[in-house]
């Protein structure tokens, strides 16, 4: 109680108790200022999509909001259940319920696919067990023994959403889940989605294909050149074609 | 050269290569896990020999094997912990000016206070004789002084030959020290842990994983490699301020030819410098510049090195 009571103080009078909050982030990779007094909220076990054009600055908010060593956050801040995430580094935000599944994977070469799980559950505060891993992804139990490396571009996908299952997560960051898979995989990585927002997990995705996220989100924020230029519900995105152009380009 | 003479070289690259390899592997883990080239690395192992003198020649020699180890854990995690994890964001220049600085306070502090000199390595007495090996058809003369030394059958070997029992014990010791780094490295979760974070350290951060705390620990497990190092190498090596220096050129270039990072290279290489250098022993004037022609080679035909991986240092 008293944890929300602190964020709702936080976030200032009047505002919603958001479960992600947010605050006006300024962000710098070096000198390079990218995200420029970002703010938005996303209510609990929701899925939001981060839309927005290459470069707009999506995928340097996942980071802040994991608050990875760069970008460094020089203002604002970002709250989550109460917890001031922007006071944290990397693994203590892990630790409070932050998992990322970055862009590019980031599956762990040199090791096989079940010490990327293993690994994943090192820190305290897991999640799903490695054998419950398994059974939503039985394509992965099948590879465990393979160096991870040697995955499908949609297996790595699985993976790496696998193992941010591994731990206990309150929000989920994904980083286009979808890029480069066939549509069958994203069907199947959609269902994972899905699931996971059944469980009620918090969701925050980013994704080029803007249609595909919408359909699944529940809110959207859209980024452009580092600041927010829409915030709302995403059938609203989805329904005005004016603001998909400008945007998105669909 | 006879079959003898193979041996003997065989053995003596062996025994190079290891105290090489004990240099380049805590080097190369070091580089592979934090990103710096650490040039005070060979002055850790000139606190190893150090206290390895003192403290055997206080408590006495098990006491040096226990402590020396620790001793250099310590000192390498207060390395790390108190100067060079404030240049990890740093350019790679400034890394080595630290690192190279830390090194030559380290030999001017010792020089202070041992002197510029050689000074004599307390060796146990089992330590100090020979090792016979003999072949087939050996007949071991009935004199005291060669029935006590400790004796090797060796069937290829022409009758027998001699070589000094601390630099076979020196071998077996790194193979050991060797063999436990890289079983704590392939069979452990701390391992596991370290082999990830040398490959992704922010992924590892995204899990949860303190990596910065496991590094530091890693810089300790270097310092530590070092000092069993110092303890069995010192009488080989001697003890001077400057045998530091001396040792981190070769073991740099074992580094680099067996790839930045690459442990298995690092051994790999070890061994090949070692032999490259007993071979040529005859050929003084080779001698001298054997190893640089080895990493011209083998830089020339894999850039990366022996077992160097695509993006390490680049
Ligand atoms: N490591 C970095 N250092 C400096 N600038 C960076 C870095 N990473 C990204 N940028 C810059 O930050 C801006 C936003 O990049 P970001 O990757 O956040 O965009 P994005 O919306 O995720 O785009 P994409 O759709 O291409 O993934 C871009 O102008 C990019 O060039
Ligand atoms: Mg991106």
């Amino acid at each position: 109680m008293s944890a929300t009571a602190e964020n709702a103080a936080a976030a200032g009078a009047g505002q919603n108790q958001a479960f992600l909050s947010c605050r006006d982030m300024h962000a710098y990779y070096g000198e390079s200022y990218i995200v420029q007094g970002m703010s938005f909220d996303v209510p609990e076990g929701g899925i939001m999509a981060l839309l927005g054009r290459n470069g707009a600055g999506k995928t340097t908010t996942l980071r802040t909001i994991a608050r990875a060593h760069e970008p460094t956050l020089k203002q604002g801040e970002i709250w989550l259940a109460g917890q001031p995430l922007h006071k944290m580094n990397a693994n203590k935000a892990a630790r409070a319920g932050v998992q990322l599944v970055p862009e590019d994977r980031r599956i762990i070469p040199g090791i096989t696919v079940e010490e990327n799980l293993i690994v994943a559950q090192v820190a305290p505060g897991t999640g799903w067990s490695i054998e419950e891993v398994y059974e939503h992804f039985p394509r992965l139990a099948e590879r465990r023994r393979q160096d991870a490396v040697t995955l499908s571009g949609g297996e790595q996908q699985m993976l790496a959403v696998a193992r941010a299952m591994a731990r206990e997560v309150k929000l989920l960051l994904l980083d286009e889940p979808y890029e480069g898979l066939a549509p069958q995989i994203v069907q199947e990585i959609e269902r994972i989605v899905e699931h996971v927002k059944s469980l009620g997990i918090t969701t925050v995705m980013v994704e080029q294909n803007a249609i595909a996220a919408l359909r699944l989100a529940d809110t959207a924020v859209i980024v452009d050149m580092g600041e927010v230029a829409y915030q709302g519900d995403a059938q609203e995105v989805l329904d005005n074609k004016e603001l998909r152009e400008e945007y998105l380009a669909v | 050269m006879s079959v003898n003479d193979v041996f003997l070289q065989l053995v003596t690259g062996l025994q190079l290569g290891a105290i090489y390899a004990l240099i380049a592997l805590g080097l190369t883990l070091i580089f592979g896990t934090l990103g710096v080239v650490n040039f005070a690395h060979g002055a850790l192992y000139v606190i190893a020999i150090y206290a390895a003198v003192v403290i055997g020649g206080q408590i006495g020699f098990w006491a040096a094997v226990i402590l020396v180890p620790l001793l250099l854990f310590v000192v390498g995690i207060l390395m790390e912990r108190g100067i060079i994890q404030y240049f990890y964001d740093r350019p790679h220049t400034d890394q080595i000016l630290v690192t190279f600085g830390l090194a030559l306070v380290i030999e001017e502090g010792a020089k202070a206070i041992f002197g510029a000199n050689n000074i004599p390595y307390p060796i146990p007495d089992w330590g100090t004789g020979q090792m016979l090996f003999y072949g087939t058809g050996a007949t071991i003369p009935g004199v005291p002084r060669f029935e006590e030394m400790p004796q090797v059958w060796m069937p290829f070997i022409e009758g027998m030959l001699f070589y000094p029992s601390w630099r076979i014990i020196l071998i077996a010791v790194s193979f050991l020290a060797i063999g436990g780094l890289f079983a704590l490295l392939q069979f452990t979760r701390f391992g596991l842990v370290v082999r990830a974070g040398m490959r992704d350290s922010e992924m590892l951060r995204f899990l949860g994983i303190n990596i910065t705390a496991r590094f530091a620990i890693v810089f300790g497990l270097g310092a530590l490699i070092a000092g069993i190092a110092g303890v069995f190498g010192g009488p080989i090596t001697q003890v001077t301020p400057d045998v530091g220096m001396h040792l981190l050129v070769p073991s740099f270039l074992v580094v680099v030819i067996g790839g930045m990072g690459s442990l298995p290279g690092a051994l790999l290489s070890a061994m090949l410098l070692g032999m490259a250098l007993s071979f040529s022993a005859e050929y003084s004037a080779v001698q001298q510049i054997v190893i640089y022609l080895v990493a011209v080679v083998v830089l020339l035909v894999r850039p990366r090195g022996l077992m160097g991986k695509k993006g390490v240092l680049e």
